[in-house]
């Protein structure tokens, strides 16, 4: 029940308070605590207050995985993991009519580039599942016969030569968050002969970009083909880096009339099938998501990555 | 140090800091997880991924166009009740909008899709030419009471829209 404060898409109020609805029908969410959102305090802060267990802020979300990695060993905090819908994944720049990246042998190359077991470990502490494509093994919509691409740098230094990139240094663009992982892809991609060169996302990209990363995760009940693959290949996307793609509209249509299971769960698993056989995105991992959480509660984090609040506890 | 010192509300509320918990949450989807902390729809997503029902205890496709719900008997926080009309009322008020969501037009309900109260506790929504989607929808359309259409609503008060303000 929200008692105080607002957060809109553009503004936050200093705080936003919810008291528990002592009516709630359903007893597992049934909320026993006041949540404040500090809007003010700042994530460094929190961590450090967590960290203190100076009782100001108990839980602080979203952290990244140099944040998450320096959290100091504490008597009244630590940090709390959760294997949550999310992908790293990197957008082709497919912009120019005459990219290199709209060759599939040329994404393909790259794929075959990335030692991913060493970029999650080397570039993000290993907080996160190399994954084939864009949904977790085990999750809906995931189809059990794929595995991410092998890394075969002798096989991709050839197709990426073949494919003229060779020798080149790469653009990458991505988050301040992510640029350990773009210096572990970097010594991949040392390893056959290409450059790489971080750009922040925080900045105006060059026009000439070669990969964009991107962090996203998935909200819905079972329907992740909408939220996510839609949001990279779709018509209506706003990551798409390139021109529309019929063959991917075509499978989304058919998903839209495909009300009933199983057969709606195998045209997901076409879906994921179709962007690794035609290497879509530069396939690298599901990243966790990361927490500091204060000893004095029970936090129960979401695989939406949404913050709900209705079963986190005080212990004791 | 004084627990809670700059999370501890004043105004003499029945839960005092020991049971308040306080968090940073930089996400920039805040928005939405605050909107899914105070509001219910007919159906929601559990900590482990998972649909399930909340507002609607169950649904069923009676065809590959027509999706039966049945609400569950519930009542809002201020004593109101909660029932199949107020299924039907947050449908026709996002139907009112053209792209309502924050997150994008692929959440909206087709122009022609209906919604029928059939009794108290049950509604049948009709999608001419089917929509798979339909329970991801849901998931994205509030069911307040009359109370918050009346006194708040989800209409900008700085454009007199609610165009991507849902």
């Amino acid at each position: 029940m929200l008692t105080e404060g607002v957060s809109l898409i553009d503004s936050r109020s200093d705080r936003v308070v919810m008291e528990p609805n002592k009516t709630y029908w359903n007893p597992d969410r049934k909320p026993t605590v006041r949540i404040i959102y500090d809007n003010v305090i700042g994530k460094t802060e929190g961590i450090k207050s967590v960290a203190a267990g100076d009782g100001r802020v108990d839980v602080v979300f979203d952290l990244t995985p140099d944040e998450a990695h320096a959290f100091p060993a504490s008597e009244h905090g630590k940090i709390q993991t959760k294997k949550a819908k999310t992908i790293l994944t990197g957008v082709f720049n497919e912009n120019r009519p005459d990219s290199p990246w709209r060759n599939p042998e040329a994404r393909r190359a790259l794929n075959l580039a990335i030692d991913r077991e060493f970029v999650l470990h080397q570039g993000a502490h290993g907080y996160g599942t190399v994954i084939p494509a864009f949904i977790q093994p085990g999750r809906y919509g995931a189809d059990p016969e794929m595995k991410p691409f092998p890394h075969d740098p002798e096989a991709a230094k050839s197709a990426l030569e073949a494919a003229g990139i060779g020798g080149r240094e790469l653009v990458f663009v991505a988050s301040p968050a992510w640029e350990g992982v773009v210096a572990a892809i970097g010594q991949c991609l040392a390893k056959i002969g290409l450059g790489c060169r971080f750009v922040s996302a925080k900045e105006e990209p060059p026009e000439e970009f070669d990969v964009k990363l991107e962090w996203y995760f998935d909200w819905t009940p079972q329907y992740p083909v909408a939220c996510v693959h839609r949001e990279f290949f779709g018509k209506d996307a706003t990551l798409r880096q390139g021109p529309e793609d019929p063959d991917f509209d075509a499978l989304y249509d058919k998903l839209l009339h495909t009300p009933h299971e199983p057969q709606q769960e195998e045209v997901v698993r076409a879906v994921e099938r179709y962007l690794q056989d035609q290497a879509k995105a530069l396939f690298l991992y599901a990243p966790y998501t990361l927490f500091a959480v204060s000893d004095r509660v029970a936090f129960t984090p979401y695989d939406t990555c949404m913050s709900e609040l209705a079963e986190t506890r005080i212990k004791g | 140090m004084d627990a809670h010192a700059t999370g501890d509300p004043v105004g003499g509320q029945p839960f005092g800091p020991h049971n308040t918990v306080t968090v940073v949450d930089p996400s920039p989807v805040n928005w939405l997880s605050i909107t899914w902390n105070t509001m219910e729809e007919a159906n929601r997503v559990d900590h482990d991924g998972i649909g399930q029902p909340s507002l609607a205890e169950s649904w069923r496709w009676l065809d590959s166009e027509t999706l039966e719900l049945t609400m569950r008997q519930a009542v809002y926080q201020d004593g109101e009740p909660f029932n199949a009309g107020m299924f039907k009322l947050g449908f026709d008020k996002v139907q009112e909008w053209t792209n309502p969501h924050p997150p994008g037009a692929f959440l909206n309900f087709a122009r022609d899709v209906t919604c029928e109260v059939v009794d108290d506790r049950t509604v049948r929504m009709r999608f001419p030419g089917g929509d798979s989607a339909a329970l991801m929808k849901l998931r994205g359309m509030h069911l307040p009471s009359i109370r918050f259409w009346d006194e708040w609503g989800f209409v900008d008060p700085k454009t007199g829209s609610a165009e991507g303000h849902w």
